[in-house]
């Protein structure tokens, strides 16, 4: 986040008057005595800061990507933190938006650093989610002239009926991250929440700080709106990364599925050392918690110089971790993506990534996390969980030489974000419409909304729907004195706690019986849970006790743990790159190039792919057949990432039963894709070059998308972010209650009585768009139509086919009736009872 | 439409599940239903929620279709009723009063839920015999909440329950009846409405509503 060490902890709130020996040039322009003070600190300006002082103070927006650790904070915050003290006026000037709440803090030291310096009267607040309310309070009658915020705790302070004035003297927004903002629904909610902040300060700034993405162009001109040309300030830093792998001592034992990897916590725990701060990155809130639990077990003696830290945990812990570890008091962290931005951590020296990491973006972030000294090399350490990522690891470290860091596509101009921004606006002091969508279009997000669009959402607000169905009592925005404004308070109490993009299943509460706090869990967890059940959490062994008004009462376990919670939608697809360089290294291993060690490790799983079935080659298409007591399975392996494969997966079962009456569970994984259907099907004759044909592609994608889940889990999403599902906070009123239903309740209700609603076709469309990002699956169709097939039947399923036969199922398919399937599967089931008996 | 029903015995008595989501008992000419929950859609209306209508107009027609199939001289409401206060709009409360008008032969007795807990006084034009906890007729009881009573046999609603079939790769969730030993349990009647898991208990017998039919699984 910032260059050098962190700044001391007793910082004043309030820096007046000169400090330090920079006072000697009291009298100086304010710019001139931060570079006093940046000398004072035994830093010289690079060039990059200096352009973008520079560039700053010709009044241009822009983006600055460089490498972590290289001083882009100071370089987007000194230009106009020199502004506000040269003009010596109060109020809101400089609003900071960071992605993580948990950094403001950090970030709040070190902009308060350079105050001192400045003979101005300039204070620096933070305001999140975190913020307390009497703080809270005092900001409503007055804002810091330099705010730090989320884009979420922006968006509700949009919701302030007098937000035009609290934000009209605004001289500078830097928006930090944006690199983790731009490709989702946050990035659009930001973008619109920017071309608000714009219209009330027409002469503001943009900056915004960004990693190296392979769309840099696209992300400048994202953050700056279609108003302003962005000016691009690059830093000419390298960091290159050095990529090592933990090998397992023999492949015979190593699992050939799963992504616990715990089979290589004893290597990992001989090869951590106390002496060398180190982060150790899972992929998953579950993993980090079962890996905690087993380096502590391998390793006793170091109970106090290791924890676990990851986002359901109490912030009070996070905390806690966070300071020991910028301390040095703690030495090993174990950690999710909770840890992948912000917090500026120093002493960290070792990076390690248990499990894929999944893309070549994220690969650089995580091995950037240690030593941060501009131009040093950062290393990681692989620590494959199953025999095949052994492979994506050799991939892995050849496409980082390549250089090949993926894009991150923002978002088309999703209706359920400007729904949700239509409602901020119209608490917020209220809008015409024709005022509104001109400011919307501002936004690059948005710069292509139709006026049909926007009408279209603005009655989703204001009627319910553009349909023009009977949607007789609907209140949510009406029209009053021709502005459109919120219907009543209990419309502005739902909406402000229901504002943001981050969606995710209910959480609740889990509290020790004399209340202390120890983070949250998924309803549909602790749902499953009987009074006595034990799980890991927090390290700790816990006994659930009951659950009581959105809080899960436990005590310590008496018993060892026997569970871990799941946390839903965790786990992340392969990347576009990644995916690329894992075909491209099994061809190689096909033709016998098993140079890598990864590769020579993996050899015997390999071999064995290659004596049951073959490996897959890049020039063809592997597709296996299999009978199990599950039923019969088709095998195909693309290697395109997972999402590709849901999509693909539908389209084919939807052919598949277009030949034959069937029905198809669907199983994907990052790989390949599974079709599994309890009857015998003609698969030798099915599978062939025309089944991948791209005709009338997307009329069987949408129709396979109607019948199959994919739109109704898409609509999940979609609805919370519309306001149509109600978060179910702990405290939340009892009334809201009888406004709860699941999204597919509701997605079931809109798919009879209004088709043709703007969320559903969002929902299609979200998921053409996702499976078929940049016609992805319609170029994996046409290769897939022009390799020559290679179609093995096996007697069991092979190394690449095992792991999606124990992957859970993620969808269905069929062409029987509902009739038909009842007594199907009722005659299963009579038959399972007759053997259980 | 080809519409099978399912026969069961209890207490001596002959029974017919309907795929309408109703039990029927053919001696007593007494038609049974629970979960309606009238006005849910309004009342997500009113808390700014954007949900189409219809629901009601299909759940009552299928309920008339039930009443006319049966010819049922009684309509039993096993609970839950309405929904909540604020989606009894004047709107809803007239259209129903229509709806128990065109129906004006057939005996209503309501047994109040807990959702009808929160309106006082129903309607009066809906002309219904409300009873505070159940109704006990011959064998049987007739309750909201599944609770076992010594000598009758319970027949009540709340629940809401579903039934999942298949396994690995075909799974199904549907609404049931749930005919247990001491109570059995009607599915929601209203197509609004979630539901939970049945668990089948020795001796439980469980009957499906697939589409137009009801199968025993």
């Amino acid at each position: 986040m910032s260059a050098g060490r962190p700044p001391s902890p007793r910082t004043p709130r309030r820096a007046r008057g000169p400090a330090s020996r920079a006072a000697a040039s009291a009298g100086a322009p304010p710019l001139e005595r931060l570079r006093g003070w940046f000398r004072d600190k035994g830093w010289t300006p690079t060039p990059f800061q200096e352009e973008a002082w520079a560039a700053y103070a010709r009044g241009e927006s822009g983006l600055i990507h460089v490498p972590t650790g290289a001083g882009k904070t100071y370089a987007a915050y000194l230009g106009p933190l020199a502004d506000v003290a040269a003009h010596g006026q109060r109020g809101l000037q400089v609003l900071y938006v960071t992605p993580l709440r948990a950094v403001s803090r950090d970030v709040e030291q070190a902009l308060r650093e350079p105050l001192r310096v400045l003979d101005a009267d300039i204070s620096v607040e933070s305001r999140t989610g975190d913020t307390s309310s009497s703080v809270r309070q005092r900001q409503r009658e007055r804002l810091p002239e330099v705010l730090i915020t989320t884009p979420e705790s922006l968006c509700v302070l949009l919701t302030n009926e007098q937000a035009p004035a609290m934000f009209a003297s605004l001289r500078a927004i830097i928006v930090d991250e944006w690199h983790e903002l731009l490709g989702t629904k946050r990035g659009s909610q930001l973008e619109l929440a920017l071309a608000r902040l714009r219209h009330f300060a027409p002469g503001v700034r943009t900056w915004a700080l960004s990693a190296t993405l392979a769309n840099l162009d696209e992300a400048a001109r994202h953050a700056v709106g279609t108003r302003h040309t962005p000016t691009r300030v690059r830093a000419a830093v390298e960091r290159p990364v050095a990529v090592e792998t933990l090998l397992p001592e023999s492949v015979d034992g190593f699992p050939w599925a799963g992504h616990l990897g715990f089979s290589m916590v004893a290597r990992v725990a001989a090869w951590l050392d106390v002496e060398r701060s180190t982060l150790l990155f899972t992929n998953t809130r579950a993993q980090a918690e079962r890996w905690f639990e087993g380096l502590r077990f391998a390793r006793p003696e170091w109970e106090h110089l290791i924890a676990l830290h990851h986002g359901s945990l109490d912030r009070a812990e996070r905390e806690r971790v966070e300071g020991g570890l910028k301390e040095g008091s703690l030495r090993i962290v174990v950690c999710t993506s909770s840890l992948d931005l912000g917090v500026d951590f120093g002493p960290v020296e070792r990076v390690v990534q248990v499990g894929s990491p999944k893309g070549i973006g994220r690969t650089m972030q995580r091995a950037g996390r240690g030593a941060h000294r501009p131009g040093a090399t950062c290393h990681i350490l692989f620590v494959p969980t199953h025999a095949l990522e052994l492979v994506e690891m050799a991939a892995a470290r050849d496409a980082l030489l390549r250089q090949e860091v993926e894009p991150r596509t923002p978002p088309r101009k999703p209706p359920d974000v400007l729904a949700q921004h239509l409602v901020t606006c119209a608490l917020g002091g209220g809008f015409t419409p024709e005022a509104l969508r001109d400011e919307v279009r501002t936004a690059a997000a948005y710069a292509g909304l139709t006026d049909e669009e926007f009408a279209g959402t603005l009655s989703l607000v204001r009627e319910g729907s553009p349909s023009l169905r009977a949607y007789p009592e609907f209140r949510r925005v009406v029209e009053h004195d021709g502005r459109c404004v919120a219907a009543d308070a209990r419309v502005a109490r739902l909406h402000r706690l229901n504002i943001g993009t981050i969606t995710s299943d209910a959480v609740v509460q889990l509290r020790y019986w004399n209340g202390a706090r120890l983070g949250s869990v998924e309803e549909s967890y602790v749902s499953r849970l009987k009074p006595g059940d034990t799980f890991l959490f927090a390290g700790k062994g816990l006994e659930f006790r009951r659950l009581q008004d959105m809080t899960a009462y436990v005590r310590p376990a008496k018993a060892k743990a026997t569970q871990t919670p799941r946390w839903g939608g965790s786990r992340l697809p392969l990347s576009t790159s990644l995916a690329a360089a894992v075909r491209r290294t099994l061809d190689a291993a096909r033709h016998g190039d098993v140079t890598s060690e990864e590769l020579a490790a993996a050899w015997p799983v390999l071999d064995a792919q290659s004596r049951l079935s073959r490996i897959p080659s890049a020039g063809s298409l592997l597709a296996e057949t299999c009978q199990t007591r599950d039923g019969h399975h088709l095998f195909l392996y693309p290697f395109e990432g997972r999402l590709v494969h849901e999509g693909l997966a539908a389209l084919l079962a939807l052919r598949l039963t277009r030949l034959r009456k069937a029905t198809f569970a669907l199983s994907v994984n990052d790989y390949g894709l599974e079709l599994l259907t309890p009857t015998p099907f003609p698969f030798d004759e099915a599978v062939h070059p025309a089944l991948f044909t791209r005709e009338r592609l997307e009329a069987d994608i949408l129709e396979s998308v109607n019948v199959g889940e994919l739109s109704k889990r898409q609509f999940r999403d979609i609805a919370r972010v519309a306001g149509l599902v109600l978060p179910r906070l702990p405290g939340a009123r009892k009334s809201a209650r009888q406004v709860q239903a699941s999204a597919s309740l509701l997605h079931d209700v809109f798919a009879r009585y209004d088709p043709d609603h703007l969320l559903l076709a969002q929902a299609r469309q979200e998921v053409l768009e996702q499976q078929f990002e940049e016609g992805r699956l319609a170029r994996t169709l046409e290769r897939l139509a022009a390799s020559p097939l290679e179609l093995v039947h096996v007697r069991r399923p092979t190394p690449l086919g095992f792991p999606l036969v124990v992957e859970r199922i993620s969808a269905s398919l069929s062409s029987e009736s509902l009739l038909e399937r009842v007594e199907r599967l009722k005659e299963r089931w009579t038959r399972e009872d007759a053997r259980s008996a | 439409m080809d519409s099978r029903r399912c026969q069961v015995r209890v207490a001596g008595t002959l029974l017919e599940l309907l795929p309408e989501r109703a039990l029927y008992w053919p001696d007593a000419g007494t038609l049974a239903v629970a979960d309606l929950h009238w006005g849910k859609t309004e009342s997500f209306q009113q808390h700014g929620i954007p949900l189409p209508t219809g629901v009601l107009e299909d759940d009552l027609a299928r309920l008339s279709a039930a009443l006319e199939a049966t010819g049922a001289r009684r309509l039993l409401f096993l609970g839950d009723l309405v929904h909540s206060r604020q989606g009894l709009t004047p709107t809803v409360v007239d259209r129903l009063a229509r709806w128990r008008a065109s129906h004006a032969s057939v005996e209503c007795v309501l047994v109040r839920g807990n959702h009808d807990r929160h309106v006082k006084v129903l309607p009066e034009r809906w002309r219904l015999d409300v009873r505070e906890s159940h109704a006990d007729e011959g064998p049987f009881r007739f309750a909201h909440h599944p609770e076992a009573e010594s000598g009758r046999y319970v027949w009540a609603g709340h629940l809401h329950p579903r039934v999942r079939l298949g396994g690995r790769s075909d799974t199904l969730r549907l609404p049931c009846f749930h005919v247990g030993q001491a109570v059995g349990v009607l599915p929601a009647f209203s197509a609004f409405t979630g539901g939970l898991n049945v668990s089948r208990r020795a001796g439980d017998r469980i009957f499906a509503i697939a589409g137009p039919a009801v199968v025993e699984v």
